[in-house]
């Protein structure tokens, strides 16, 4: 892979939203964790979910970020991904105070993911269209029920005209985000993107994840790492990050924050032909070594791993058997989930918006296994998905930024 | 990223039949897929015709194992995949599965489980909340599935690209192995009609009561369909190696995004026209080079006035000869793109342009060259696939006969 730059940020998360508040949080992961996990829940109704222990993304308000005209039909989904889109072309100098500062429209563009698309949105199709009459659906609001509503109307709201791509690969699709725009850059077909994923807190995803048992509520241990830990806990965000070639970055005297230098993807389907859900150890182990060819690295390269292990244990045990098998089992761990829960299709782009803040000195890591680094330089990002699939990126250190730890 | 890719068997899965041949043959004779509903109830929404996939067996395609696991969608996904991968000749066993990758467009993917599912949850409860089916929702399915029918194991991956997921899909596929990732894509869509999109259709005011008429002055907008179109696409040396029919090449396409309204085109078709020329420039050829247009044409009024002026823009004053089968196959959503390539590589094959049907009244702010109500023979060496769908997504797919296009080049 030639290697991309990140040159800007922009994440609505449980822990803080704005680059610099989410990098502030990181700074102490206990008291991020229980801000994200903490108070009642503005999705989940309150009688009917009483139980629920999610980390949402509390008091979002997007008039605050967005102004109060032309929101009406926007969504829970749409609305983050727009403040994560504002957020990272103002970080990255792309604009200032809304207008374009650098590069122009037709030449930035977005590639979000998501798994799930706006749940809430179809949910209320469904709910009008059942129970009341189609006649009082709102035509407005159809489109959010498309999964890549959101991202088309970031491409709206930010005048962006480069191509806008949502990618679906489950919980892999924010890192193969990745991969998409690099395929786009190096197709010449625009000169940023802002590449990342949303997922939103919704009823009927956590009740389907608490019918599944994947959901864990209460008190009961969810996260990854403890014992017989019981499940996960929910999440939602959004995070973007800008990403230009590198050459490209430093013409424009960019600040790159780090860079993204290999990239690798593997499916790897259950012996039975039955079987559906399915977590791999060999398509993480594939996906890993993959990247790290493609970076022109060896396992020992790699300073940290910051895995998608969730909390639930079939997975978690996968991939960390997966990760054993290419680094031998002593490389230090870090699994962010267990600050701002499972977010599906957004969890690579916050696992590497994470990655990026710890590169450039937030700390300390909230290690899962192994030791804390002398250096960082090189950091491997994972996800895995519940059907076969993984996907692997790797982030370098930015090339102003002095040694870490 | 200058290596030719050859499209070496496709297959199709629609109201106008199963397998490329009868899907052509269908289209060729003017065949109308269109009939009423049977997939849901429709009484409450004032429309009830659509262009619905009949007869669709899934034990027919795949194994009771496959059957059980899959939605609907992914069986038409599935079941496509047979037939191509059995046209292209290609034994999958044989190959490296982790350069078979999987790309496929949608709209909405399983959407008939998450109805169903919340059907249940809607009327009766929590309780009747079938877990079994749950894990059956998921966009991402589709790919997977796809993937275990013919032991792909390298990158899969999903793009809702609404109705223009089709070109995007087999866009990025063709990017996939120009960027030496790759040495074969299964790729193309899949799509289903389900109540939430057509209701939502209906409520937009953009479904016609009885039949759809793109282009015509009289058209009263577009008529739903569903089903799955697939393209084996392969690396030429990896085509040459085996042998490999080659049914077609892909150029180069163009991706634009309007940024304007997520359901209005742009007035002027700003993206529409900078997709087709970046398919033409990407192609390395110009506009006297196209043969025939297969347009985006829904029969809505936007839409099709909208095309026409791009059209009319992009070619200056040469009738070059514009169809839209969706007169047939009605708007299969995010498959349309993909079952129109399929119709598009039949016509660089025969050399015949399949018709509009249903075209009365001419309508004098469409002026294009319309292949109407009869199929018309022609010379077919360069085609363009348009696709311009809500929330301004252009994609314009381009292609050829083999060795008509210049060797591909780095891009400028």
């Amino acid at each position: 892979m030639k290697t991309l730059s990140i040159t800007g940020l922009g994440v609505v998360s449980p822990i803080g939203v704005g680059r610099e508040a989410f990098g502030a949080a990181l700074a102490d992961p206990e008291q991020a964790r229980a801000r994200a996990f903490r108070g009642p829940s503005a999705v989940l109704d309150q009688e009917a979910f009483a139980d629920a222990r999610v980390a949402e993304v509390r008091d979002f308000d997007p008039k605050q970020y967005l102004g109060s005209k032309g929101l009406r039909n926007f969504d829970r989904m749409t609305c983050m991904l727009i403040v994560a889109a504002k957020h990272a072309l103002e970080d990255a100098g792309i604009k200032q105070d809304g207008k374009y500062a650098a590069l122009v429209p037709e030449r930035v563009g977005i590639i979000s993911a998501t798994a799930y698309g706006s749940l809430d949105s179809i949910t209320e199709v469904n709910r009008v269209t059942e129970l009341e009459h189609p006649r009082y659906l709102n035509p407005s609001r159809f489109p959010n029920t498309v999964i890549n509503s959101a991202a088309g109307y970031v491409g709206i709201w930010e005048d962006l005209q480069a191509p806008n791509v949502t990618v679906v690969n489950g919980n892999c699709g924010a890192l193969d985000s990745v991969l998409t725009a690099e395929t786009h850059l190096n197709q010449l077909r625009a000169d940023a993107f802002l590449v990342g994923g949303v997922e939103v807190l919704s009823e009927p995803l956590y009740l389907a994840c608490s019918k599944l048992g994947i959901a864990g509520s209460g008190d009961s241990p969810c996260q990854p790492g403890a014992m017989y830990s019981r499940g996960t806990h929910l999440g939602e965000g959004s995070a973007l990050l800008c990403v230009e070639p590198s050459d490209h970055a430093e013409e424009r005297g960019a600040h790159v924050l780090a860079q993204i230098a290999g990239f690798g993807a593997s499916f790897e389907p259950p012996v039975s032909e039955a079987q559906l859900v399915h977590a791999s150890a060999d398509a993480v182990a594939s996906a890993a070594r993959t990247a790290l060819r493609d970076a022109g690295l060896s396992p020992v390269d790699i300073d940290l791993v910051v895995s998608a292990e969730s909390g639930i244990s079939r997975s978690d045990a996968a991939e960390a058997e997966g990760l054993a098998r290419v680094f031998g089992g002593r490389v230090a761990t870090v699994a962010p989930k267990a600050l701002w829960g499972e977010t599906f299709g957004a969890a690579g782009a916050l696992s590497l918006c994470a990655a990026v803040c710890w590169l450039r000195g937030a700390g300390p890591l909230p290690l899962l296994r192994g030791e804390s680094p002398r250096l960082l330089r090189h950091v491997l990002v994972t996800t895995m998905g519940y059907y076969g699939t993984a996907s692997a990126v790797v982030l370098r250190r930015g090339p102003n930024e002095l040694d870490r730890r | 990223m200058t290596r030719r890719v050859y499209v070496t068997g496709m297959g199709a899965v629609s109201s106008l039949g199963f397998g490329r041949e009868a899907f052509w043959q269908a289209l060729c004779e003017g065949r109308s897929g269109a009939s009423t509903l049977s997939l849901f109830d429709t009484a409450d929404l004032g429309r009830s015709r659509a262009c619905e996939v009949r007869d669709f067996r899934p034990r027919d395609h795949m194994t009771a194992a496959e059957a059980r696991r899959t939605g609907r969608c992914s069986g038409f996904a599935v079941a496509a995949t047979r037939m191509a991968v059995e046209d292209s000749g290609l034994d999958p066993s044989g190959l490296e599965s982790d350069r078979i990758s999987v790309i496929l467009g949608t709209t909405m993917g399983e959407v008939d489980v998450i109805s169903d599912l919340e059907s249940a949850w809607l009327h009766q409860g929590e309780h009747a909340v079938d877990q079994r089916l749950l894990p059956r929702y998921g966009t991402a399915l589709l790919p997977i599935h796809v993937a275990r029918a013919v032991g792909a194991r390298g990158l899969l991956q999903t793009l809702p690209a609404a109705c223009a997921a089709g070109n995007y899909a087999i866009g990025f596929a063709t990017d996939h192995i120009r960027a030496g990732r790759a040495d074969v894509v299964i790729t193309g869509a899949a799509e289903i009609i389900a109540k939430v999109q057509f209701a939502g259709f209906v409520r937009l005011g953009a479904v016609a009561p009885e039949r759809v008429q793109p282009f015509d002055k009289n058209r009263k907008g577009l008529l739903l369909g569903e089903g799955a179109g697939i393209v084996v696409l392969e690396s030429e040396e990896h085509a040459v190696r085996r042998g490999a029919p080659v049914l077609a090449e892909v150029g180069g396409y163009g991706l634009a995004c309007d940024a304007h309204h997520i359901t209005r085109p742009h007035p002027e078709g700003d993206g529409s026209l900078k997709a087709m020329r970046s398919a033409l420039v990407t192609s390395g050829i110009e506009p006297g080079d196209v043969d025939f247009v297969n347009a985006h044409g829904t029969g809505t009024h936007a839409n099709d006035l909208v095309e026409s002026k791009v059209i009319h823009e992009m070619f200056g004053g040469r009738r070059v000869p514009v169809s839209s089968i969706k007169s047939m196959l009605g708007h299969c959503m995010g498959a349309a793109s993909a079952l129109e390539a399929i119709s598009c590589v039949e016509t660089l094959r025969t050399g015949l342009f399949p018709p509009t049907t249903g075209y009365e009244e001419p309508d004098p702010e469409c002026n294009v060259e319309l292949v109407a109500n009869q199929p018309r023979e022609g010379k077919a060496d360069v085609v363009l696939n348009n696709s311009l769908a809500f929330g301004g997504y252009d994609a314009v797919l381009c292609l050829a006969r083999p060795g008509v296009l210049p060797p591909p080049r780095e891009p400028q």
